[in-house]
């Protein structure tokens, strides 16, 4: 293909991409005439440069669409849902024509006889309305009309394609062709017009930017890692020599900037994976009967251009999602008491490192039971695991593969491929996906999106003297283990290694072993570190013999016969200049038979973790009489500590004129009867219990920790149950079985009669 | 960087002299036409990749990118040697490939009238592997083909 076919190729691309925006946009401003202009312009281009090089059937295509337009534009038609819906299905014939060039080097055969026959009833059923009325009086009134029209009737039959397809009402009226007159009427102006706002519209955008190949970016991208990596060679070579100290520092600060620069090169706005929604929704909430408004926020946000490709299927699952299984129909929505529009929000901002893409609705939302039922017939999980899982758990089994809650598969979704495919293919970028739902009131899907891909930060871990990077987006926390305790704390089901992680059992991978390397004689005698991994909801401990500082590194892709091995997603070069391959936790997961069951326990606990951490009430830990008890933290008002000569009783209760009310101090360990001196200090927790104010006498406050409930239930003194605190089990203190004041007044008149 | 010309055989140019970068892998002489070798790297050391089929010698740093090597040495299934290998980089069908040998030698020009195919004595992988040899007169100069070295092939290759 020549550089003249291929540029305008692009070309119109881009004015189809416009015009596409502009159409759906139209539809909520129908007589913008900027709207109008920009998609004139696109069409007019196509068809200008088509005469140019020769296609004759994309010619005419843009011919007839530009008639329209050009009716459009000069304010002489309104633009109508049919219109709009011509001019889209222009836009997918011109499209569909250009494909054809590109891939076969010139225009398919055939007439879009169709279309052309479309666009043109669409150019006079305007007038046909107006005219209409009109018409029929002038009729009735004037008998010389029917003369005239027979000499239009003739002259449009110059038109012998767009013949066959006019509406049965434009027969009854045969004066309605008058229109084809004003249509060539409309033409020659916009002829005249159009030239200038579409050279100019080129000039400016040419000026300034140039066309790059995405291949030459990749190429900068892999010598700007070269550089670096000689860059932190010299630096360490250098660092001795101050002349060249100076040199290299400044050489550091080039190449950083020339990395910074490249990679942004490499970034396009999310709204080029954004603006073919508009398109989508509306199409497919027609065919769906959905009423539905988009709105997108953060169109601006960058992301790296293959993350953005690799993004771009995933959104359109989640979209499908939304409006197939989301937002109800109309009359339901009615009914319901909402707005009859359905509101579909996509959403895109930058938080650190990550980009978050959020596709949420105000739709039906997912039904929880409806997901555990489906997930017990399909034998995804078992009777007592469903028991167990809180609605956030349970909702995020809709990732799992083969997974739908549709009662009937529809063309638009409901396969049970969708929510599987965009889980899989965001972790295959290094993303996270995440579901979060409320029946009847709609859904959100977050998808948490890495800024490159070429870049990423890594953990070096080394395992028998050679270095591998894990990836960090699957890392979630390392842990120590040392020789003294490696015989303890990791423990064996026959060959199957766990971990007791704060109480949960946690697989573990040797990655010595599972890279196949010979088993050590005698024990291990050096530190090792578990590095807990989730990978694709798997959730297991990776055994490492040492690590290094993390690093951000560059991916460099691995020829096919490394990657087939399967464990390695690619490799790089470290700062010292050795190779590192890089580790895909995922298949490590996948091939140590983390299987499918353990991966939902693994995951169960996991997100069982996470929502403790959320909702971790933390707690006061103090001890008395030699025990641990936990307070919440929440309830405790201030500690104090004073002499044991403070506290009196009434009674045999002891109690404390705090802040001049008195407090009743529960003393369970008989603290403050043991204390002999008066001067010794007593420590008391003041806390609220319901709206009274309650003492704890305690010996220590030993610290403040998050617990996570435990659904034991105690069956010692004033504990209203235990809380899994540090990684053990601790009594918490009820609070309102601390006797009242009252009880204590009532029983002043007990400790006379006594 | 662009790849050289590549011949698909050595029939094709006979009746010239052709060059050829000889290389020693055990006590072999091999030899491989000069003007598919991208670039000779000396001594330097391939980083080993668990679990990768026994002939790949590990992956090597060349100009930005990782390369997978070959190991004529494992190929041969000669014992390892302490010295590092020399590498000679081929433009292969999926990429740059490396190709680990213990050194290379001088660049010899042969005849192709002294050119034999592979003698029937040898076994089948080895007969898989060469491209027959060039009688010298200090002895035999043992041809490989970069193509059958590939990587990608080389799988294919092995398993027949």
């Amino acid at each position: 293909m020549d550089e003249l076919t291929r540029e305008f190729l692009i070309e119109s691309q881009e004015g189809l991409d416009r015009m596409e925006r502009c159409l759906t946009e139209l539809e909520e401003r129908p007589g913008d005439n900027e709207l109008l202009a920009e998609i004139f312009r696109a069409v007019h281009t196509i068809k200008g440069t088509t005469g140019f090089l020769g296609y004759a059937r994309l010619e005419k295509l843009a011919h007839a669409g530009e008639n329209l337009l050009g009716l459009l534009r000069d304010g002489k038609m309104q633009a109508g849902q049919a219109v709009i819906n011509g001019l889209l299905s222009l836009m997918d014939g011109l499209r569909a024509i250009l494909r054809a060039i590109e891939t076969e080097g010139q225009e398919a055969a055939g007439e879009d006889t169709d279309l052309i026959a479309r666009l043109i009833q669409l150019e006079q059923s305007r007038e046909l309305l107006e005219l209409a009325e009109t018409v029929s009086a002038i009729v009735a009134a004037n008998a010389s009309v029917s003369a005239k029209a027979s000499t239009v009737s003739s002259f449009s039959g110059a038109y012998d394609y767009a013949q066959t397809e006019f509406p049965a009402s434009l027969s009854s009226h045969p004066e309605s062709n008058v229109p084809v007159g004003n249509q060539m009427d409309g033409e020659a102006p916009g002829n005249k017009d159009k030239p200038r706002p579409a050279s100019t519209g080129a000039s400016s955008t040419a000026e300034s930017t140039l066309r790059v190949d995405i291949t030459l970016l990749n190429r900068m991208m892999n010598l700007v890692g070269e550089l670096v990596l000689t860059r932190n060679q010299i630096l360490q070579a250098t660092s001795n020599d101050a002349n060249l100290t100076v040199l290299s520092r400044r050489l550091d600060m080039v190449t950083a900037d020339l990395r910074e620069n490249v990679m942004k090169a490499r970034m396009q706005p999310v709204s080029h994976a954004f603006s073919k929604f508009p398109r989508l929704v509306r199409d497919l909430s027609q065919n769906l009967g959905r009423k539905v408004r988009l709105q997108m926020e953060g169109q601006e946000t960058e992301l790296d251009k293959s993350l953005l490709e690799a993004i771009k299927d995933p959104l359109t699952h989640a979209v499908r999602n939304s409006l197939d299984h989301g937002i109800e129909p109309p009359e339901i929505r009615i009914a319901q008491g909402k707005d009859p529009e359905g509101l579909l929000r996509l959403r895109a901002f930058q938080e650190g490192s990550h980009v978050m893409i959020e596709v949420s609705d105000d739709g039906a939302g997912v039904c929880v039971q409806k997901v555990r039922a489906k997930a017990l017939e399909r034998g995804l999980i078992t009777k007592d695991h469903a028991a167990q899982m809180s609605d956030r758990e349970l909702l995020q089994l809709v990732f799992l593969p083969g997974f739908s809650t549709a009662e009937q598969v529809t063309k638009v979704s409901g396969r049970g491929v969708g929510m599987d495919v965009v889980r899989t293919n965001v972790e295959k970028i290094g993303g996270k996906v995440e579901l979060d739902s409320h029946a009847g009131r709609g859904t959100t899907l977050r998808l948490r999106i890495p800024l490159t891909l070429a870049i990423i930060p890594a953990l070096i871990v080394v395992s028998r003297d050679q270095s591998f990077a894990l990836p960090q987006g699957a890392l979630s926390e390392l842990v120590h283990v040392s020789p003294g305790q490696a015989a303890t704390s990791i423990e064996w089901i026959e060959s199957a290694a766990l971990y007791r992680l704060r109480g949960n059992l946690l697989p573990l991978i040797f990655l010595d072993q599972i890279l196949g390397k010979p088993a050590l004689d005698g024990p291990v005698d050096h530190d090792r570190y578990i590095a807990v991994l989730d990978a694709e909801g798997r959730r297991f401990g990776l055994v490492v013999d040492g690590l290094a500082d993390p690093e951000e590194i560059v991916v460099k892709p691995l020829s096919s016969v490394l990657k087939q091995i399967g464990f390695y997603s690619g490799a790089t070069v470290l700062g010292s200049g050795n190779i590192a391959l890089i580790l895909d936790s995922a298949a490590l997961a996948h091939k140590a038979g983390i299987s499918q069951d353990s991966e939902e326990e693994q995951k169960k606990t996991h997100l069982a973790d996470e929502v403790a951490e959320e909702i971790a009430a933390e707690f006061l830990l103090v001890e008395t009489g030699g025990r641990k008890s936990a307070i919440p933290l929440k309830d405790v008002l201030r500690i104090e500590r004073l002499p044991r000569k403070q506290i009196e009783y009434m009674g045999t209760r002891p109690v404390l004129n705090f802040e001049g009310n008195l407090l009743p101090v529960e003393d369970q360990a008989g603290l403050i009867d043991q204390a002999l001196d008066p001067e010794m200090q007593i420590t008391v927790v003041v806390c609220r219990e319901g709206n009274r104010h309650v003492g704890l006498a305690v010996e220590h406050v030993l610290d403040v920790a998050a617990g996570s409930d435990l659904s034991e239930a105690g069956t010692e003194l004033p504990a209203q149950g235990v809380t899994l605190l540090k990684e053990r089990v601790t009594n918490v203190v009820d609070l309102s079985c601390v006797s009242d004041l009252e009880g204590i007044e009532a029983g002043q008149g007990w400790e006379v009669s006594q | 960087m662009s790849a050289p010309p590549r011949k698909k055989s050595k029939e094709t140019v006979l009746g010239s002299t052709l060059e050829m970068c000889s290389v020693r892998v055990g006590n072999t002489l091999f030899g491989i036409p000069i003007t598919h070798i991208l670039e000779i790297v000396g001594s330097s050391p391939a980083q080993p990749v668990p679990l990768a089929p026994d002939y790949v010698g590990g992956l090597v740093h060349y100009r930005g990118d990782v390369l997978t090597t070959v190991s004529m040495r494992r190929l041969l299934d000669l014992p390892p040697v302490e010295t590092l290998p020399d590498i000679l980089v081929f433009d292969g069908e999926s990429g740059y490939f490396g190709l680990l040998v213990d050194s290379v030698c001088d660049v010899l020009t042969v005849d192709p009238a002294d050119f034999e195919p592979n003698p029937s004595i040898l076994d089948g992988r080895r007969r898989q592997l060469f491209a027959g040899a060039y009688k010298l007169k200090k002895g035999l100069l043992v041809m490989l083909d970069p193509v059958r070295l590939d990587p990608m092939n080389l799988a294919a290759i092995l398993t027949v």
